[in-house]
């Protein structure tokens, strides 16, 4: 029996109840009526294991957006931005994306970062025509965009790879073990990693192998690892699980030399490990620092430029929303088809220097051709989308600080 | 906008098929299932594995799929189906872990973390976007009507009030002759069946899956749907599924009409207030929007 404080909830009510929140979608939408405005989608992995990097996407794109959008827009239209959360997770990106695509009816879908998520909802972009711009380096990206419809900022795995082989045989290390977390971002690097290292005269000594993530323990993995004792271990792995590796690694007691890439060395780890970290060397692909399209961007979202790397895939945001609006206005029209070679003719060579939108714009008005020159990289994209190259740098941690030691620029 | 409605109309037939089956599970029979995740991959990288990589067409990959969460199930259930409770809930996470690992480490099987594609339509081609989504919503529904029917012939069939003493008390089915381990073994694999033949769906409507598609995180969306909407009510179950994906997709519009309300902050308020609305419910109704039916029995008019 209900006592009368029981709110009595009969299947009438649960029935209004549903089908007030069904309706709901429809009564809460915003009231944008503009037919010719320009609709562009921004899914970033703002939780998760992209939430280190996926506010700092979505900030470049809001940015970039409401300062064109104060200077007119592109060709006169507005740009209505439709920003959502992709949780690093590709079961929620694509339902994400479906409402980006169905309800905001977005032309393109930018700022996805982690593989499985491209990957994830690039059948929904296929289908629907709808432009992607991403920063995962899977290799698996060119195969699926059969319509030649994605754009990847980020160097593809295999440069990882070859790039950090380059620079730990410069360094010395020709005798390396590797392990790698388990997923797509790493087993190919660790095969372009081997090779390169082979090629140069080196060795990968034990056999390299993959671990699972969020084990509560990765002792046995490590001592298979150190087996041996080789001179140096190669560990490409995320913050999270590295952070634990190298506790384990610590207190091994291995005197050898850790490699790892910067993903997994930021500031949480160092401050997780301390002195610790002190000695540890990583690479990664990194926003030409120094460069004034680079710190033009940083002065843009409020930081200063310091000399070390900041906001690595902020920096690829802002790229991205630079070439695709400035590749709209090339192309003049909303056509996928027309805007792809929009993006491809101010992107790459043949051009005039130009490192943002209004400067692309004025240029372009002026009937002159352009060549964007980005804060990320130079931005200049292979017939299949990918990136062409990108700045590698090498880093020592001394003091709790990383320390430059070498930069290179590795083709894709 | 219609097309969105209907893929999220889509979604939501997932999570329903899923709910039905915990329902067969656990609203009914009482067997604690957290590996609900497990099965729903099973039966998407049974489906993706005959369809792809053997070239057969959907239907063999979806009664791949419905044999293989049948005989996990059955396997599942047969190895576990004398722990109780708790217990049974951290076999199933474990299954459920087993899997994952396996479609995450098994490269050659599974493709493993760089994901698996599937080309293979249980629709025919060429047909416009917007018809092709109306189709798979058609295919989905049609799934969602079978698995209704099928649990609630159960639930009111002879063998649904066994399954309910087994919930209530094992011991007392067992006096009356019921072979209680016999109908555990059944509920278990037609739920997981039920299960993996959503995730043979699920996998041909995205067209991409990767083991991170089947996080425990959607097990317990699925145990939300059920808990809010009532556990052993199978209309209380569509109820919770689509209460559930409304606030999950409906939440999206919130912003631009709440003022400072980014796609950050709203992604944590979406589980937050999913996180109410079950506290909210165990507090206030803790059978459920709607409860499951009481059993009137008929007895003697006084006097008699």
């Amino acid at each position: 029996m209900p006592s009368l404080k029981t709110p009595r909830l009969t299947r009438r009510h649960a029935l209004v109840l549903g089908a007030g929140a069904l309706a709901s979608p429809w009564v809460a939408r915003p009231g944008f009526a503009q037919t010719d405005a320009i609709r562009i989608g921004s899914l970033t992995p703002n939780t998760g294991g992209g939430s280190p990097f996926g506010p700092e996407i979505a900030e470049a794109h809001r940015l970039v957006v409401d300062l064109v959008n104060s200077q007119g827009g592109v060709n006169g239209r507005e740009i209505i931005l439709s920003q959502e959360n992709s949780e690093t997770n590709p079961e929620v990106a694509v339902r994400a994306a479906r409402k980006l695509i169905d309800a905001d009816r977005v032309m393109a879908i930018l700022g996805t970062w982690s593989s499985s998520v491209t990957l994830g909802v690039m059948p929904l972009c296929q289908e629907a025509n709808v432009i992607q711009m991403c920063t995962s380096s899977s290799e698996s990206i060119p195969a699926g965009d059969k319509k030649g419809l994605l754009f990847d900022f980020q160097a593809l795995n295999p440069a990882w790879g070859k790039a950090i082989a380059r620079l730990a045989l410069a360094r010395g290390f020709d005798q390396i073990a590797v392990m790698g977390i388990n997923n797509d971002f790493t087993t190919s690097m660790i095969g372009t990693f081997q090779q390169s290292l082979e090629a140069g005269g080196g060795k990968v000594v034990n056999e390299p192998f993959l671990y699972n993530p969020n084990q509560p323990s990765y002792r046995a993995e490590v001592e298979r690892l150190i087996a041996g004792n080789p001179p140096a271990v190669f560990i490409p792995s995320y913050v999270t699980d590295f952070t634990a590796v190298y506790r384990e690694i610590y207190r091994s007691g291995y005197a050898g030399q850790v490699i790892t890439i910067s993903l997994s060395t930021g500031p949480k780890f160092k401050e997780a490990v301390g002195d610790a970290a002190n000695g540890i060397l990583h690479g990664f692909p990194v926003p030409p620092v120094g460069k004034d399209a680079f710190d033009a961007y940083l002065r843009f979202v409020g930081l200063e430029p310091s000399g070390q790397v900041q906001r690595p895939f902020g920096s690829a945001g802002y790229d991205q929303i630079n070439t695709l609006l400035l590749g709209i206005a090339k192309a003049g029209s909303l056509d996928p088809f027309e805007v792809v070679k929009g993006v491809f003719a101010i992107a790459n060579d043949p051009g005039e220097r130009v490192t943002t939108y209004a400067e692309g714009v004025a240029k372009l008005a002026a009937g002159a051709e352009i060549n964007y020159d980005g804060a990320s990289s130079s931005v200049e994209f292979l017939p299949n989308g990918m990136l062409a190259s990108r700045d590698f740098e090498l880093y020592e941690i001394r003091d709790g600080k990383d320390v430059s030691l070498e930069r290179i620029t590795s083709e894709s | 906008m219609t097309a969105y409605l209907v893929a999220i109309l889509t979604s939501a037939g997932f999570y329903v098929v899923l709910a039905l089956a915990l329902n067969l599970q656990w609203g009914l029979t009482g067997m604690l299932n957290f590996g609900l995740a497990g099965f729903y991959a099973l039966g998407a990288y049974a489906s993706a594995i005959t369809t792809e990589t053997a070239g057969l067409p959907f239907v063999a990959g979806f009664a791949m799929a419905v044999a293989v969460g049948a005989v996990a199930g059955l396997a599942v259930a047969g190895l576990s189906a004398r722990l109780v409770g708790d217990f049974l809930a951290i076999a199933t996470l474990g299954f459920a872990e087993i899997v994952r690992f396996l479609a995450l480490n098994e490269d050659w099987l599974t493709r493993g973390p760089r994901g698996f594609p599937i080309a293979t339509r249980p629709i025919p081609e060429g047909l416009s976007r917007e018809a092709t989504a109306w189709a798979y919503l058609g295919l989905v529904a049609a799934l969602v009507i079978v698995a209704y029917l099928i649990v609630e012939r159960i639930r009111t069939a002879p063998m649904g009030r066994v399954l309910r003493a087994i919930r209530e008390d094992e011991l007392v089915p067992a006096a009356l002759g019921k072979d209680v381990f016999r109908f555990k073994l059944q509920a278990f694999a037609l739920g997981a069946a039920l299960a993996a033949a959503a995730g043979s769906l699920y996998a041909h409507w995205v067209q991409s899956i990767s083991p991170d598609h089947f996080t425990t995180a959607l097990a317990i969306g699925v145990w939300m749907s059920l808990i809010v909407g009532g556990a052993g009510n199978n209309r209380g179950v569509l109820v919770g599924a689509t209460l559930v994906m409304v606030i999950l997709e409906g939440s999206r519009f919130l912003t631009g009409v709440v003022p400072g309300l980014d796609a950050e902050s709203l992604s944590a308020l979406r589980i937050a207030l999913i996180g109410v609305l079950i506290v909210v419910t165990v507090r206030f109704r803790p059978e459920g929007l709607l409860p499951e039916p009481r059993i009137r029995l008929e007895t003697p008019a006084k006097g008699a």
